[in-house]
């Protein structure tokens, strides 16, 4: 084991670091055309950096404050799962009645053969758009996976014998199996966070860029993708400039995580 | 050949600074068997991977150890030993068909000759006393315990190895496949092969072997001809009974614990005792110690039978317990680790049931725990660390007085002294003594140190795939039954 | 605990298979099940009246009134939906109201042009992730190891919308080596599926190789194959016959989430490249609120799904026969 800087870590941060900081930092200082631009500049011309898309919007304004419904987005549709699914699964795992575990299991698991995508494209067909389905929709095809993990980390064979020590001591019910599970279960939740954050923002992007999501005007890098489809020969900045920020943030997220689960498990 | 088939000269295994194996020197020639005997923890499993040339990571191996001149320690020595490991159900692929693994196992000497392979797996079955035929086209879940175990013997045999080295083949099998396993061996042994036997049974030992080899702490005891070596190792002591009392303290009848696929792990077990009295429940592993520990405590729920103590028939379920019944039995976890929340000081956690059962303040249940904690050898200062920074010693001395503070009529210990030396083990049964006196607590010791079980208990109990199978005063227990139960 | 292997003759597969296989199956027909409620109850029970739904807020009274009668929107839910899952059943599950077009048409017309592309992507998937995932996983924690997971670990993460801009960008913009999109809907040669199929390739390859690692990394530490490498065993045997029949098991279910994810790529993939698949039909159905369109779609989708995991369980099952691969 060598003690040189690491070369994941250090392109993963790069990585996720820069479209990050665009989202949270960008829209503090992004440039903006005023009204009636004329579309599709070329970069460098009238003021913009990298021109502008097919409503006159500068572009680098566009990258610059579209990463913030990205990020928003994801933080609440997984802040929702895991409001609803850490106390189901310590609930599932709590039980004694086994037909009721069973029976919650089979019910969430019907979220399970739900394609992630095609639950927000049928709320969008029938009308149910906008922020927060988006985000009711992209939790709850987190909620086998997560109610299945806080089971599991709170059962785990480990976890048993604390609980059992907890009973002896007399220790009422929701502490030895709810609030002490719970405890146990952060770190398992932790972990899975890191993971879990590049499907929610795959699955959000991904319905933006179909138009099943956010309004058309929104700065969000999804939909500008969207809606700039046509000028791809014209302007290709205008798309390829968010895919790029969407492709640096996803993979290197995923790099982060996976390098910091590597050095807790292996090698 | 004249010369030995395995000579070894001073082998060493140091892990860092710690010495596992120190200086063996052994020749074994032709049909020779050697065994090696030893309690668990003494460096026999070290000294039986040594002998094939392996060590665990982080072991390094010195001395040498060579079989037909080749030298095996430091080099790639693959397949010149057989082996047969402690669990030999892990050792065979639960993916693949036994008999189709022995003939990739044949094909490493015989090649694409067909006919010499299926000559070598035949010969390795009979040899492992196995039927030919249908037995090879199971998967080795399909397998009896006991065939498993002859099973990874032919993978061991089918290669022809001059010198096969036998880690605790017997442990788990019953007397009479014992006997069976202990007749392949001796006539394996008369077709030449040289045998490594460690085992910690004497009676297998005295059977087969013609030298013997005694391990103790990694370093050799004793060593020479296998009759002698074994009448020098002594037989427990067995010491005066504690304090007991005609008063009937705990009474359990009939448990009955059966898995959810329907076996019964524990058959209708009786176990009583009298206040301040202690008995030991022994037997081999898997025979139910544990399951009878956790049901008494209402840890394992009991399909029938009842617990009663002083009298009061205690609920089967410790959750549906009122406070006074969890108090009742406390039960000292086999691992205590990990029955301790990692992230609150050790301190509070013994506290607790202090403050749950007997309602005492959270003052006064420390200064208890800090009391109890300290005649058992654990400092305060100790105490209020998290218990990653104590260790497995402390911990389970920290895992009694926890159920000391809830002061239990009966305290049921599950291997508590494992990970104790000599000096605290004493301390911990004079501990024990002190609290069976004070307040005519009974104490179920399930254990397999013989003598331990000796020092303290006046009544045993022996089970047997979940049945008892002898009971009464400790002595005499113990002569019926050493040989069978001893030390893994 | 040990566990105590049963005695010989009390465990037979031929008994005990048949059932597991019968309760699988009905578990994957109660899924079915709670799918078609799922999806009618999302686009047939909405909050208001479905016709003002699908025509927007700028219709006149007479329009939602035929659109009402078109569908039979006055009469119960339960009976609308007793008269859906009949036509399912046999096979007429509506119409477009766009183009009027029998929805099983609609979908029929499609499937060859999704199925040549998510097949050839499989194609390419698995032996390029199993050359990867062993190589990985035979020595874990080299360089190879770090630079196989570190690619397959970023292109698993990236949304193929994402990637898939930036390589036309690059490969047909730039470079102008090949098509960006398949035109106007017809099928022009091999060319139109090279980047479709690279972008689907990209998403999946690393999460088939990351399992097929992992499973060669496991199987390696077994017991049973350190002692059979102890016993002199060739290392080529040990991996065709030992290792890799290890790995097999989790890594069918892992291909089971592979096709799954291949399905969501495949709308996003149809939709950016204009192949005429089911992804793009269902995409424009959405967007033209053609609702019994996205009841047929919603219902393949999730129909395929529920199929191809009851696949990998039964292979997986039949793989590892000592243990409950199923769920």
């Amino acid at each position: 084991m060598t003690r040189r800087p690491d070369a994941t870590l250090v392109v993963g941060s790069l990585l996720a670091g820069i479209p990050l900081l665009a989202a949270l930092v960008g829209p503090l200082v992004a440039p903006q055309t005023p009204p009636g631009t004329t579309p599709l500049l070329p970069p460098g011309t009238e003021g913009t950096v990298l021109g502008t898309d097919v409503y006159g919007r500068d572009v680098l304004g566009l990258a610059l404050t579209g990463g913030l419904s990205v990020v928003g987005l994801t933080v609440g549709a997984l802040a929702l799962a895991y409001a609803v699914g850490t106390p189901l699964g310590l609930l599932l795992a709590a039980t004694r009645r086994r037909w009721l575990d069973t029976a919650g299991l089979r019910l969430v698991d019907v979220a399970l053969v739900l394609p992630p995508l095609l639950v927000l494209l049928v709320l969008a067909a029938t009308g149910r758009r906008g922020v927060l389905w988006l985000i009711v929709g992209a939790a709850f095809v987190q909620l086998p996976a997560l109610v299945r993990l806080v089971r599991s980390a709170a059962r785990a064979p480990g976890r048993l014998a604390v609980q059992e020590a907890q009973i002896q001591a007399g220790e009422p019910w929701w502490r030895s199996h709810l609030l002490e599970p719970a405890r146990a279960a952060v770190g398992a939740l932790a972990v899975d966070a890191g993971t879990r954050v590049v499907l929610v923002v795959t699955v959000l992007t991904s319905a933006n860029f179909l138009g099943a999501g956010l309004e058309p005007t929104s700065p969000d890098w999804g939909v500008v993708i969207q809606q700039n489809g046509d000028s791809l020969f014209l302007a290709p900045e205008t798309l390829v400039v968010p895919a790029v920020l969407v492709v640096a943030l996803c993979a290197g997220t995923n790099l982060l995580t996976d390098r910091l689960l590597d050095r807790r498990e292996y090698v | 050949m004249t010369g030995p088939v395995l000579s070894v000269r001073s082998l060493a295994a140091r892990a860092g600074d710690a010495e596992l194996v120190a200086g063996v020197d052994l020749d074994l020639h032709t049909g020779g068997v050697l065994a090696v005997v030893g309690p668990s923890g003494s460096g026999k499993s070290t000294l039986g991977l040594a002998l094939l040339g392996e060590a665990a990571p982080g072991v390094a191996l010195t001395g040498s150890v060579r079989v037909g001149g080749t030298e095996l320690v430091g080099t790639a020595g693959r397949g010149r030993v057989g082996h047969l490991p402690q669990h030999p159900g892990a050792v065979l692929d639960p993916l693949r068909r036994v008999g189709a693994v022995l003939d990739e196992m044949a094909a490493v000497v015989h090649g694409a000759d067909r006919a010499a392979r299926s000559e070598a797996v035949g010969a390795a079955l009979r040899a492992a006393q196995l039927p030919t035929g249908e037995l090879s086209r199971r998967f080795p879940h399909q397998l009896s315990g006991g065939q498993q175990q002859r099973m990874a013997l032919a993978l061991a045999l089918v290669t022809g190895p001059d010198v096969v080295v036998l880690d605790e083949p017997t442990t788990g099998l019953d007397a009479d496949t014992t006997r069976a396993l202990v007749e392949s061996l001796a006539g394996l042994a008369e077709s030449g092969v040289a045998l490594v036997l460690l085992t910690h049974d004497h009676d297998v030992a005295r059977a087969l072997a013609h030298e013997a080899l005694a391990v103790r702490g990694g370093q050799v005891d004793a060593q020479g001809p296998a009759a002698e070596v074994l009448d020098a190792l002594a037989a427990p002591t067995v010491a005066e009974p504690g304090p007991e009392t005609d008063h009937p303290r705990l009474r359990a009848q009939g448990l009955t614990v059966v898995t959810a696929d329907g076996r019964a792990i524990l058959d209708g077990v009786d176990l009583d005792a009298a206040a301040g009295a202690a008995v030991a429940v022994v037997g081999p592993s898997g025979a139910g110690k544990t399951t009878l520990a956790r049901a008494l405590a209402g840890l394992a729920v009991p399909r029938s039978g009842t617990v009663e103590v002083d009298g009061t028939v205690l609920r089967p379920d410790a959750l549906d317990r009122t406070h006074d019944g969890r108090r009742a039995v406390q039960y000292v976890h086999q691992d205590p680790r990990a029955t301790f929340a990692p992230r609150r000081a050790v301190l509070e956690q013994v506290a607790r049931p202090a403050v749950r059962l007997r309602g005492l303040g959270s003052e006064a249940a420390r200064a208890e725990a800090v009391a109890v904690l300290g005649t058992l050898g654990v400092d305060e200062t100790t105490a209020r660390r998290r218990p990653r920074a104590l260790s497995g010693g402390q911990l389970q001395r920290t895992a009694v007085a926890r159920a000391l503070l809830a002061r239990p009529d009966v305290i049921v210990a599950d291997e508590a002294t494992s990970a104790l030396d000599a000096d605290h083990q004493a301390g911990l049964v004079e501990v024990f003594d002190q609290v069976r006196r004070a307040h005519g607590t009974a104490l179920v010791l399930v254990s397999h140190d013989l003598e331990l079980v000796g020092q303290v208990a006046g009544t045993t109990v022996v089970l047997a795939a979940g049945r008892v199978v002898d009971r009464g005063p400790t002595g005499e227990v113990l002569e019926r039954t050493a040989p069978r139960v001893a030390p893994r | 605990m040990t566990t105590t292997a049963p005695a010989p003759g009390t465990v037979d597969r031929p008994r005990t298979l048949p059932r597991r296989l019968v309760g699988r199956v009905a578990v994957a027909a109660g899924q079915l099940v709670a799918v078609s409620v799922i999806v009618f109850a999302l686009t047939a029970a909405l909050p208001g009246d479905t016709a003002e739904v699908v025509l927007g807020q700028q219709a006149t009274p007479e329009q939602v009134a035929a659109l009402r009668a078109q569908l039979g929107l006055d009469r119960p839910v339960l009976l609308r939906f007793a008269d859906w899952v009949g036509g399912v059943l046999t096979g007429d599950p509506g119409r477009s109201l766009v183009t009027g077009v029998p929805v099983a048409d609609e979908l029929a017309g499609r499937l060859a042009s999704t199925a040549s592309v998510a097949g050839l992507a499989l194609l390419v998937i698995v032996p390029v992730a199993l050359a990867a995932g062993v190589t990985a996983g035979r020595r874990p924690g080299s360089v190879t190891d770090r630079v196989i997971t570190a690619v397959a670990t970023a292109g698993q993460a990236i949304p193929e919308f994402a990637s898939g801009l930036v390589l036309v960008a690059v490969f047909a913009v730039t470079l102008g080596w090949l098509p960006a999109t398949a035109g106007g809907g017809s099928f022009t040669g091999p060319a139109v599926l090279v980047l479709p199929v690279v972008v689907l390739a990209l998403n999946q390859v690393g999460r088939l190789a990351r399992q097929i690692r992992i499973g060669v990394v496991e199987t390696e530490r077994a017991e049973y194959v350190v002692h059979l490498r102890r016993l002199g065993m060739g290392e080529r045997t040990l991996l065709l016959r030992h290792v890799l029949p290890g790995a097999l098991p989790p890594t069918v279910q892992q291909l089971a989430r592979v096709v799954d994810g291949l399905l969501g790529g495949v709308v996003v993939v149809e939709a950016l490249f204009a192949l005429p698949g089911v992804g793009a039909g269902f995409v424009e159905a959405v967007q033209g609120r053609d609702l019994p369109l996205v009841q047929g779609y919603a219902l393949l989708f999730a129909t395929t799904t529920v199929v191809v995991n009851l696949l990998a369980d039964l292979v997986s099952d039949r793989l590892a026969p000592h243990r409950e691969a199923l769920r």
